[in-house]
């Protein structure tokens, strides 16, 4: 019995344990990401782009906060990809570590989860990984560098369109759209959608279909793809699914005149393991690494430097949310969160590495700037063929099927 | 049992004033254990003291999550969709044990894990539940300390009802089950109707947590709600803490919840979470089929016969 | 008419890889009664190693089924002379005991592959993988063929082990009449083993046909599991010759809804789900029990 109450006396002990503590003079940063599990991939991406845009602060000697230089300390978690232990880690990372201001996470069902916790404490929260409308407009405390997946589909739609005008794809048009099912597939539909019922004379979707995350064998769903001979084909799919989705395409020996995967396509991996099959596939992005503006260029080679990675979308949105928050955090001049919440607010990044090259918060909080499209080229090429202006290569239109 | 019931006080007297001594976080931390609690424990009237393994609870904290919020979304104050909540969760729990209980053994776990799965791929694809991309809570309806002790005394009210369902005649009926279905039959036992008493008791036991964790979290997902992980833990806190005893799944449940918080929040450790839960679990069936309990009672046993071989593990608890 | 053509080459194609994967369960629940749940994890594992082997050796996928294959037997009796044969043995009822212990087992390969390979998605590139040949009238991957044409060699091979050798015929003495098979001299332990050993290799025969056809990550199998179950299930457990039939069972139906219905396709999991549970509930011995007479008969000479 006397072990007994020992033991459950420990326990208690355990639990009740407090946090010791805190040194004033740094600015604490939470971080919650998922670093394994099914977002592991760019989660981890978006751990590097964010541990390196802090570590590039804190090697310059801190950011000016009212006068003085604080090092900034950066408590990361990882989520494993699970919505309930995301938001609870924030939570913790509120009452246990104390932080100023929390960074959230990547992937849409794991940010909605965490963005309902900054309101019940008044804690600036910005990330960087999810573009569904619906979690901002919310709350006054959440703000997000990823402009909405409905645009994202809407710039397809307006780059199809202007193949169209140049005559390299002829009017009307059908589309197979295929979209994953979770919020980012479901907002790509929505805009593909709407654009269509605006311009219905040119476009029709003669079919549409969902998907789950991770499907085994994509035969039956493109089966359904081929019968409905459309002209393009419009996906939205994970880089898993994208990999496996195409590999079974191109083994079915199916020939749309157009196709994309919505954000997917260019990433090196997937253009690895297609090989040939990823060729003349177009994708959206939040980022590329072609834009032709100097802050670009420089980014590209500090990041390759630092960490051996050429950055692609997900790192340059790592990187470009840590600092919006940290040109706020100086802006406020303190550590108060209402302070830095309006600086926030305010913000107008001027010298941004991302698409138009300001960065700024609509009245929701999210980011709306504009989306770069790519296309891959035979031998491994990668060309920026939308915004017009910043072309680093024509687009193919039809794809050139042999 | 007198240590059991030490046990409980402790848990009571944790759940109860921590309020009044902790801070937010611990009190976020100790809403987790007795939520864990909740779950371990009612799956255990099923899954230990019937022996019925299911696979696939997660569908239950689902099916309740789900109802608070559609119904809170509707208008209702969310206090009053919890029975609701339970409500639904037990008419599930008949739907599904009324086919899958005519199986035995793994089959019947087999069986779960596919309706487990099948329930999470309907739920992302309907447009009621608001698909994959989940439902939120009206935002109004959030007030901590509520919930956390609604959550804590549902937790001490199943731990209650475990242990008053044990010394009963239902209780004895599900062990005998569990023992040998054919000779419990013969003795003139239902068996198919105590199972599905038995999961329904539980079902509504783990809506209406899932009920409370909606309102806590305030967003529930497919991902989040009717997760396999989710099932998994729910099977693996009882099993490590001692299945088919009272104070197993508690302990297993404080563990976890314990694990889960610190384990994330350490780099090097993060990564092996599936290997402490996979070998845990493997430890467990290997060595001790009683978990911690099992254990605790050996190491007892050993003490007081010291000397003289221990002959089998012991049992109950 | 073309059209039904091709989706009943579609399910017979399928049903192979499907046959070969549900073998591998059925062989170990044949013989130990045992449910293996890490077999998803093995397949897994398989193909990360037909990964290793192709990106350090450049080996191809299908070679190296002739390494991975004995590897993954050896590995199988490692694991039934370390792991299982510690658990009580338990006459003809399956053990919830060795249900989790692999269930334990298959979490603990997960992260393994985590942790040697990384949570990344990888993919086998070959110069085959994305040419396809047409036939009536649609494309088929090379891959899948090739897939198909393994199943059946592996099949058959494993059909005329266990008719010819005296190991098979004590493997499926005990399948069919586990009493009468021990008391009449069979050694058990040693029959678990290579039953154990050879479940395992099926496994890893699946995993790297796999590989050659969908991107995985350590999470990868989950989903082939449950469609596994429900092919021996569909079967009926202890049948083998009932597994071929409800791998092309499950094949036709996934194919047929895909072709002829507006079910959203991402159902067909729970489809197939649903089905496995209706199938354990209105006929626990499986679809073949109809015919059991008739295929006793078949696999009695």
């Amino acid at each position: 019995m006397r072990l007994l109450r020992e033991f459950s006396r420990a326990v208690l002990a355990l639990l009740l344990l407090h946090q010791a503590a805190f040194a004033q003079d740094v600015v604490r940063l939470g971080a919650v990401l998922p670093v394994t599990g099914k977002e592991s991939k760019i989660g981890s991406a978006y751990k590097q782009a964010t541990e390196l845009a802090v570590k590039e602060v804190n090697d310059a000697g801190g950011v000016l906060v009212g006068g003085k230089k604080l090092k900034i300390e950066l408590s990361l978690l990882d989520d494993t990809s699970d919505a309930a232990k995301s938001a609870q880690l924030v939570e913790q990372l509120i009452t246990q570590t104390k932080v100023h201001a929390i960074i959230g996470g990547y992937g849409s069902q794991l940010v909605q989860a965490q963005s309902v916790v900054p309101e019940r404490y008044g804690i600036p929260y910005i990330s960087g990984g999810a573009g569904a409308t619906s979690i901002y407009g919310r709350s006054k405390w959440v703000f997000g560098t990823l402009s909405p997946v409905e645009h994202l589909a809407t710039t397809q739609m307006d780059f199809l369109q202007d193949l169209v005008s140049t005559g390299k794809l002829k009017a009307p048009l059908s589309i197979a759209l295929i979209t994953e099912q979770t919020e980012h597939g479901n907002d790509y539909a929505k805009g593909v959608k709407a654009y269509v019922a605006a311009h219905a004379a040119g476009w029709t979707i003669p079919v549409e279909q969902k998907f789950e995350l991770y499907t085994a064998d994509y035969r039956p769903l493109l089966g359904r793809v081929q019968a409905a001979k459309a002209d393009l084909f419009m996906a939205d799919a994970h880089l898993e699914d994208f990999i496996s989705m195409q590999r079974t395409y191109a083994q079915m020996g199916l020939r749309n005149q157009m196709i994309t995967y919505g954000a997917r396509g260019a990433d090196e991996k997937g253009r690895k393991t297609l090989g040939a099959a990823a060729d003349y596939i177009f994708a959206s992005g939040w980022w590329s690494d072609l834009l032709p503006y100097p802050q670009v260029k420089a980014f590209n080679a500090r990041y390759k430097a630092a960490t051996g990675v050429a950055p692609e979308w997900y790192h340059a949105l790592g990187y470009e949310t840590v600092r919006a928050l940290l040109v706020a955090l100086q802006k406020a001049g303190s550590l108060e969160p209402e302070k830095i919440r309006s600086a926030l607010a305010e913000l107008r990044l001027t010298d941004s590495i991302l698409p138009g090259g300001v960065l700024t918060f609509t009245k929701t909080g999210q980011a709306d700037l504009p989306f770069v499209v790519t296309q891959n080229k035979p031998g491994g090429k990668v060309d920026l063929v939308w915004p017009k202006e910043s072309k680093t290569g024509e687009p193919v239109a039809p794809i050139p099927w042999q | 049992m007198k240590g059991a019931r030490a046990w409980m006080a402790v848990l009571a007297a944790t759940l109860l004033l921590a309020p009044l001594l902790a801070e937010r976080g611990t009190l976020n931390d100790l809403w987790n254990v007795a939520f864990a609690v909740v779950l371990a424990s009612a799956w255990n009237l099923l899954g230990g003291f019937a022996g019925q393994i299911s696979l696939g609870y997660s569908a239950f904290v689902g099916i309740g999550a789900y109802t608070t919020v559609l119904l809170a979304d509707a208008g209702w104050n969310p206090w009053l969709t919890l029975p609701v909540a339970a409500a639904l969760a037990v008419l599930f729990s008949v739907v599904v044990g009324l086919p899958t209980f005519r199986l035995r053994g793994p089959y019947f776990s087999i069986a779960t894990i596919g309706v487990g799965e099948a329930v999470r791929v309907i739920a992302s694809g309907m447009e009621f539940t608001g698909g994959s991309s989940g439902l939120r809570m009206p935002s109004a309806d959030f007030h901590f300390l509520s919930n956390y002790y609604g959550m804590a005394v549902l937790a001490l009210l199943t731990v209650g009802v475990m242990a008053y369902v044990r010394g009963q005649a239902f209780g004895l009926a599900l062990s005998a089950i569990r023992q040998d279905i054919d000779a419990a039959e013969a003795l003139g036992i239902p068996s198919t109707r105590y199972k599905l008493l038995a999961h329904a008791l539980s079902a509504a036991l783990v809506g209406t947590a899932g009920g409370l964790f909606a309102m806590n979290f305030q967003y529930i997902s497919p991902g989040s709600v009717f997760d396999f992980r989710l099932s998994l833990s729910i099977v693996l806190m009882p099993i490590v803490g001692g299945i088919g005893t009272l104070v197993g799944p508690v302990l297993g449940a404080v563990l976890f919840s314990y694990l889960q918080i610190k384990l994330l929040a350490s780099p090097t450790l993060r990564d092996s979470y599936l290997f402490i839960y996979g070998g845990l679990l493997m430890l467990v069936m290997l060595f001790e089929p009683h978990g911690m309990v099992g254990l605790w009672e050996r190491l007892v046993q050993l003490g007081r016969r010291a000397g003289r071989p221990v002959a089998g593990a012991p049992r109950g608890g | 008419m073309e059209r039904l053509a091709s989706v009943l080459l579609s399910s017979v194609l399928s049903a192979g890889l499907y046959a070969t994967m549900a073998y591998g369960l059925a062989v170990i629940y044949g013989v130990m009664r045992i449910i293996n749940l890490a077999h998803a994890g093995l397949m897994m594992l398989a193909a990360y190693v037909t990964l290793a082997l192709n990106t350090r050796f450049g080996l191809d996928p299908f070679l190296s089924l002739l390494v991975v294959a004995p590897l993954f037997f050896c590995f199988g009796v490692l694991l039934d002379l370390t792991l299982i044969r510690r658990l009580p043995q338990g006459g003809n009822a399956p053990s919830m005991q060795s249900l989790l212990l692999l269930f334990g087992l298959w979490l603990v390969l997960q992260n393994l592959a985590y942790v040697v390979w990384g949570g990344d998605t990888q993919a086998i590139l070959t110069p085959y993988t994305m040419s396809s040949v047409p036939l009536l009238g649609e494309r088929y991957g090379v891959p899948l063929l090739l897939v198909f044409g393994v199943s059946v060699l592996s099949l058959l091979g494993l059909n005329f082990m266990l008719r010819r050798s005296f190991l098979g015929r004590a493997i499926r003495a005990v399948t069919q009449n586990r009493d009468a098979a021990l008391l009449s001299g069979v050694n058990a332990a040693r029959i678990s083993a290579v039953a154990f050993g050879l479940g395992t290799a099926f496994a890893a025969i699946a995993g790297t046909m796999l590989s050659t056809l969908y991107a995985f990550t350590p999470d990868f199998g989950r989903s082939f599991l449950l469609k596994a179950f429900c092919i021996i299930v569909l079967g009926g457990l202890e049948s083998f010759t009932g597994v071929a039939i409800g791998a092309l069972v499950l094949a036709l139906i996934e194919n047929l809804m895909a072709a002829y219905t507006s079910i959203p396709t991402s159902f067909q999991d729970a489809i197939s789900f649903s089905l496995l549970v209706l199938v354990l509930v209105v006929a626990p011995t499986g679809l073949p029990a109809l015919f059991r007479s008739f295929s006793r008969r078949a696999v009695a000479r």
